[in-house]
């Protein structure tokens, strides 16, 4: 069952068109249609086993769909080469890895081509001070660690963000501060999906909110 | 036969540190003992007839080479094709030594000295291929949110997964690289024993022992590469994605 309530569709970063989703036999989604706009923050709720993370992984073919496609500003990702894909629509997953080495090792993660300054500015935009940059990233709190994963996104200068339970883990202070992230992030022209049990928080953050 | 009973002693000894450990390896250990024994009978009752005739040392290098590409294949547990992809890594490994050794003539075709310098380098390479592999494919389980990680943000499959290959690799070469550093100081290798025992001096063994290890350091370096190269290759799935073994 799928219900529509307020979903913008202006300009969408990122749609899917029919999109079919099955694993191990069972379809989890069929004919599903989304538009996230830019500027818009989407809000997918629905409780567990749903479907809504085979979803994320879906639209950035860490899983392939049964059937319908996804478009990201326009152009269908099967077109797009998978790693390109994955820097224009970052996921974040839920309970974010940290990889090994510092936070500034982590921002710069497979990019060929990147300045200081491009980092510095996506951990800024998560309310980090620049001091976390030389931070052992394993060794960071919850909170701070899910901010970095989106600073690491961020870097790869995305068009859309997944973000999947990105307050699951979180006290009220960090829940609360990524609530905000999640508002400033649309407010950059960003897309903004984000996949949460916590109906309070996508009415809090959300412009638009599809049930599963 | 004192020796072998002595020996089939220290079998019991251990099938017995193994209930008393409950470590559960009562079965293997006394299958193990078994085996070896009656391989090494066999092997006895027919090397004669191998070291003259060159056509039977052909066949025997190509059961010891299928043998190890079973052995090492059963490790490679859920990834597509193992047994290919492991008996490609052993093969690739001993020739990277056995080629230069023969060609230079280092050592001669003669089934004497091809056959026993073949058992070593296939049975280097089959333990670095078996260690290597099974570790890789244990991290492909185990570490799969990292891996999957490093794939959303942007990289191809060999560059996620270059991490758990070098953590594989270094694990699989790891008791070469003990043995050589440690060599005459805390173990006797048994190329160098063996050729004591039988006469030789301990000048001459412990080149023929030098030799052979140097050459398995390019084996298993050889054979370690190749098969995490061919595990990553038969769990990318179009993509740039991972379907994890099993």
């Amino acid at each position: 069952m799928v219900a529509f309530d307020n979903v913008g569709v202006s300009v969408p970063r990122l749609k899917t068109e029919k999109l079919t989703i099955a694993r191990g036999g069972r379809t989890l989604l069929r004919g599903f249609d989304l538009a996230v706009g830019a500027g818009e923050v989407i809000a997918l709720v629905g409780p567990s086993g749903v479907g809504k993370s085979s979803l994320l992984r879906t639209l950035v073919r860490l899983d392939e769909p049964a059937g319908g496609r996804v478009l990201v500003d326009g152009i269908d990702a099967s077109e797009l080469e998978p790693c390109a894909l994955r820097r224009r629509v970052g996921l974040v997953m839920q309970a974010p890895v940290m990889l090994e080495g510092d936070v500034r090792a982590n921002l710069a993660y497979g990019l060929e081509a990147h300045d200081e300054a491009a980092l510095a500015a996506a951990l800024a935009a998560t309310g980090l001070d620049p001091e976390f940059m030389t931070r052992t990233a394993r060794e960071l709190s919850g909170g701070e660690a899910a901010r970095v994963a989106v600073a690491r996104a961020l870097a790869r200068d995305p068009v859309a963000l997944l973000l999947d339970e990105p307050t699951a883990a979180l006290d009220s202070a960090s829940a609360a501060a990524v609530e905000t992230l999640v508002r400033d992030l649309a407010d950059r022209g960003l897309g903004v999906l984000v996949v949460t049990h916590d109906e309070a928080l996508a009415d809090r953050t959300a412009d638009g909110l599809v049930r599963l | 036969m004192t020796q072998v009973v002595v020996a089939a002693g220290l079998v019991v000894v251990a099938i017995l540190l193994s209930r008393v450990g409950k470590l559960g390896l009562e079965r293997d250990l006394a299958i193990t003992a078994l085996r070896a024994a009656v391989q090494l009978a066999a092997v006895g009752a027919i090397i004669t007839l191998v070291f003259d005739h060159a056509g039977l040392a052909a066949v025997f290098v190509a059961v010891m080479l299928a043998t190890a590409t079973f052995t090492s294949g059963r490790r490679l547990r859920g990834v597509p094709d193992a047994p290919w992809r492991a008996g490609a890594a052993i093969a690739a490994g001993a020739a990277t030594g056995l080629v230069p050794l023969l060609v230079s003539g280092a050592f001669s075709t003669t089934p004497r000295e091809l056959i026993p310098v073949a058992g070593i380098l296939i049975g280097g390479a089959m333990v670095a291929t078996s260690v290597t592999g099974q570790r890789l494919v244990e991290q492909l389980v185990d570490d799969v949110a990292a891996i999957e990680t490093r794939l959303a943000l942007g990289v191809p499959v060999r560059e996620a997964l270059a991490a758990n290959v070098r953590r594989a690799a270094t694990t699989g070469l790891i008791g070469i690289l003990d043995q050589t550093k440690n060599v005459g100081l805390v173990t006797l290798p048994g190329t160098f024993v063996g050729l004591v025992l039988g006469g030789a001096s301990p000048a001459d063994a412990a080149r023929v022992q030098l030799t052979v290890l140097l050459a398995l350091l390019a084996v298993e370096v050889m054979a370690a590469l190749i098969v995490a190269r061919l595990v990553v290759a038969g769990v990318t799935a179009p993509g740039e994605r991972i379907t994890r073994p099993g």
